[in-house]
This record gives structure tokens, C-alpha cells and sequence, in this order.
């Protein structure tokens, strides 16, 4: 059962991000470049239907929690950093590459996956050395809710303001040319 | 729960979200009404990313409420990565106990995204075996398959490096940790532009496309 509960979510997952143009180089690249937003309009359009769905499930009860990643800023951060410049470079992220490869892009499917699994391992071996500094700066509660200790359906309409701001923006201003 | 009914709820929840994001995005592209719309959609070759969004939000709150699972890009390559590491350093506390040998979801999420790339890519009339990205890479960087390789090797051992570092990829960390309203899916955000927007400025400083 869980197999195919992972192979439904893994299918819709590469179906969207195939449909929406990010198995391509230029599409993700250029969200950096301030030229195609379609990257941001997707991430930040999931990321708020997302966290409605969240709240909604733990308010009526469908689940009593839900898996959220730790927070410790700077690993985050400088992950981020590292993960952005890869991003930049290559054009594609772990998710979007699996979307490339089903669209038959070679460069996708072997130097990029051997990259993926590369980089996999040098984290896994440098996991001793990083983990205590990283651990640091470790955020012991869980969500931002918690943090700020409000009510997380507020934050929920923060996000959604704010993701509405910036989609205004992005769709206001012209893609530049040249 | 019961695994099996969170699953058939799960189903039901996607088919009726992917029929509602069909529609919407057939009439998007002017679609009458009345015709096939729905069918039609999954034929077009894009889909509006707010559409996709909307369906992606959708997608990670089944995936967080229904099976306690973040959905991850990422995790399927440590996953992957995980018997060469244990082969590696057969004691290593990350190969044995972060990364467990018996963890299997995100490689069958992975090879499910494949799978559903592939069919929408057929659909959409997008599917063609390529060695390098479209016009703009070559622009860049030139035609030669070699470079696109060894920049897309190293490229991809860097985000795989920082998602090991920041704890989540764009889909585990940014999304999933978002939606769950973890601040470190923001600060990883923070770290991706900041990144991300100087990386790309050098690479085409010089040029005007």
C-alpha cells in the first residue's frame, strides 16, 4: 500500500513540475536572473495551499502532527547557499531533475544524477565533522507559530499576503529584455 | 487512520484536484466550456505555474497529513547514495542511522516523478531524448556536450551537498518545512537567492539574453 501511496504522490509531483516548464535549464535559471518567475509563482503558490492544507488537516483532526523539518538557522542558510549556486549552475534541483529525466534530458539523468548522489556522500562523510557546529544554532521549537507564540492560522494568512505581494510584483513588472 | 483508507482518501483527493486544475487550465487557454476541456489539458504543453502551485500545495498536504511524509526531490538520492556509503564507511553513524538502510519511500517517490514526467511530457508533445538544455544553455556556455556534463555534474554535487547541510531540497525544505511553518524553510529560501542571484549574474554578466 505504501508503495503505491509513494509512487501516486512521486507521480503527481513529476507530472506538475514536468507540466510547468521547470524540467528546463533557462526556466529555473532564470527566476535568478529576474527574466521568468514561474519557479517563485509555483513555489511560493504551493507553499501557501500547502500550509492552508496543513492547518486544516491538524484542525479537523485528519492528523495529529506532521513531519517539520528542523530549524537551525545557519545550517539552513548555508545549505541554502550551497544548494542556490548548485541550482544556478546546473538548472535544476533534486526534484526537478526527476521531471528532466522523464522528459529524456541525458544530462539530467547521468552527470546529474551521479552529482546528486556525489554530493550525497561527501555530506554523509563530512556529517561528523559539520553536524556539532551546525547543531549550534539549532531552533529548539518547531514552527514559527511556536516562535512567535501566536496562533498558526494567522501566520498562514501572513504567508498568503506576503506570497500575494510578491505575485503582484513579479506579474506587474515586464520580464526584461536585454 | 487506517493505512488503506488514508490512501483511498488521498486518491480521491488528487483525482478531483487534477480534474479541477485540468479545467482551470484549459480554460485558461480559452477552452470552451462545453468542449473536452478537462481531457484537453492534460494534452497542453504548459500549465499555469499558479494552477500547478495550487495542485502542488495540494499534493504535499496528502503527502504531510496522510503519511507523515515530507515530500522530498533529495532524500531519494541519499537514499541511493546510502549503500555506497555504508560500503564505504561501513561504521559511519550517518550511513547506518540518519540515512537507514530500510527507507525506501523517497527512491519510490522519485521513481514514481519519473514516471509521471514522463506521460505528462508524451501528452504534452515534450518528450524528445536531448544531450544538452535548449538555446539559452549554449548561448552561455557553448555546444559541447562535455562542459554541459561536468557543470551539471558539479552543479547537482552542490545542491546535493547543501541539502544535506540545510536539512531539505526545494521540495522537503522549502515547501514541505514551509507549509508546516518551519523558520528554517525561509532561511534556507534567504540562502538559495542570496546565492542563487550572484551565481547567475556571473555566469551571463556578458551577455544580453
Amino acid at each position: 500500500m505504501s508503495i503505491i501511496a509513494a509512487l501516486g504522490i512521486g507521480f503527481c509531483f513529476g507530472w506538475l513540475l514536468q507540466k510547468t516548464g521547470l524540467a528546463r535549464y533557462d526556466r529555473v535559471v532564470n527566476v535568478f536572473r529576474f527574466r521568468d518567475f514561474a519557479v517563485l509563482k509555483l513555489l511560493l503558490t504551493a507553499l501557501v495551499v500547502g500550509a492552508i492544507g496543513v492547518q486544516a488537516s491538524l484542525a479537523l483532526g485528519l492528523t495529529h502532527s506532521v513531519p517539520v523539518p528542523a530549524t537551525f538557522f545557519a545550517g539552513n542558510f548555508i545549505g541554502g547557499l550551497f544548494f542556490g549556486a548548485g541550482m544556478a549552475l546546473s538548472g535544476f534541483c533534486p526534484g526537478t531533475i526527476a521531471a528532466g529525466i522523464g522528459e529524456g534530458r541525458l544530462d539530467y539523468l547521468i552527470p546529474g544524477s551521479l552529482g546528486l548522489v556525489a554530493g550525497a556522500l561527501a555530506f554523509g562523510t563530512l556529517y561528523r565533522r559539520l553536524f556539532p557546529i551546525l547543531a549550534r544554532s539549532v531552533y529548539a521549537g518547531a514552527t514559527i507559530s511556536q516562535w512567535c507564540g501566536v496562533d498558526p492560522w494567522l501566520i498562514v494568512v501572513l504567508l498568503a499576503e506576503f506570497a500575494a505581494i510578491i505575485g503582484y510584483v513579479v506579474e506587474r513588472r515586464p520580464p526584461r529584455q536585454g | 487512520m487506517s493505512g488503506r483508507r488514508n490512501t483511498i482518501c488521498a486518491a480521491a483527493i488528487i483525482v478531483v484536484g487534477f480534474a479541477a486544475a485540468g479545467y482551470v487550465a484549459a480554460r485558461e487557454c480559452g477552452a470552451g466550456v462545453f468542449s473536452n476541456q478537462v481531457s484537453g489539458a492534460y494534452r497542453l504543453s504548459e500549465w499555469s505555474p499558479y494552477v500547478s502551485g495550487a495542485m502542488l500545495g495540494v499534493v504535499v498536504t496528502v503527502s504531510m497529513a496522510a503519511f507523515g511524509r515530507r515530500l522530498s526531490g533529495s532524500g531519494a538520492y541519499q537514499e541511493l547514495a546510502g549503500p555506497l556509503g555504508r560500503a564505504l564507511f561501513p561504521s559511519s553513524v550517518y550511513w547506518t542511522q540518519v540515512i537507514r538502510p530500510t527507507e525506501h519511500w523517497n527512491s519510490v517517490v522519485l521513481l514514481g516523478a519519473i514516471a509521471g514526467a514522463s506521460i505528462a511530457a508524451l501528452l504534452g508533445g515534450r518528450f524528445r531524448i536531448r544531450w544538452l538544455p535548449d538555446s539559452q544553455w549554449a548561448d552561455a556556455f557553448g555546444p559541447t556536450i562535455g562542459k554541459r556534463w561536468l557543470i551539471a555534474f558539479i552543479g547537482a554535487a552542490l545542491t546535493a551537498l547543501g541539502a544535506g547541510i540545510a536539512g531539505g531540497c526545494t521540495a522537503s525544505l522549502a515547501v514541505s518545512g514551509g507549509a508546516a511553518l518551519s523558520p528554517g524553510a525561509f532561511a534556507f529560501m534567504a540562502g538559495m537567492f542570496t546565492a542563487g542571484i550572484p551565481t547567475a549574474w556571473l555566469i551571463y554578466r556578458n551577455h544580453s539574453r
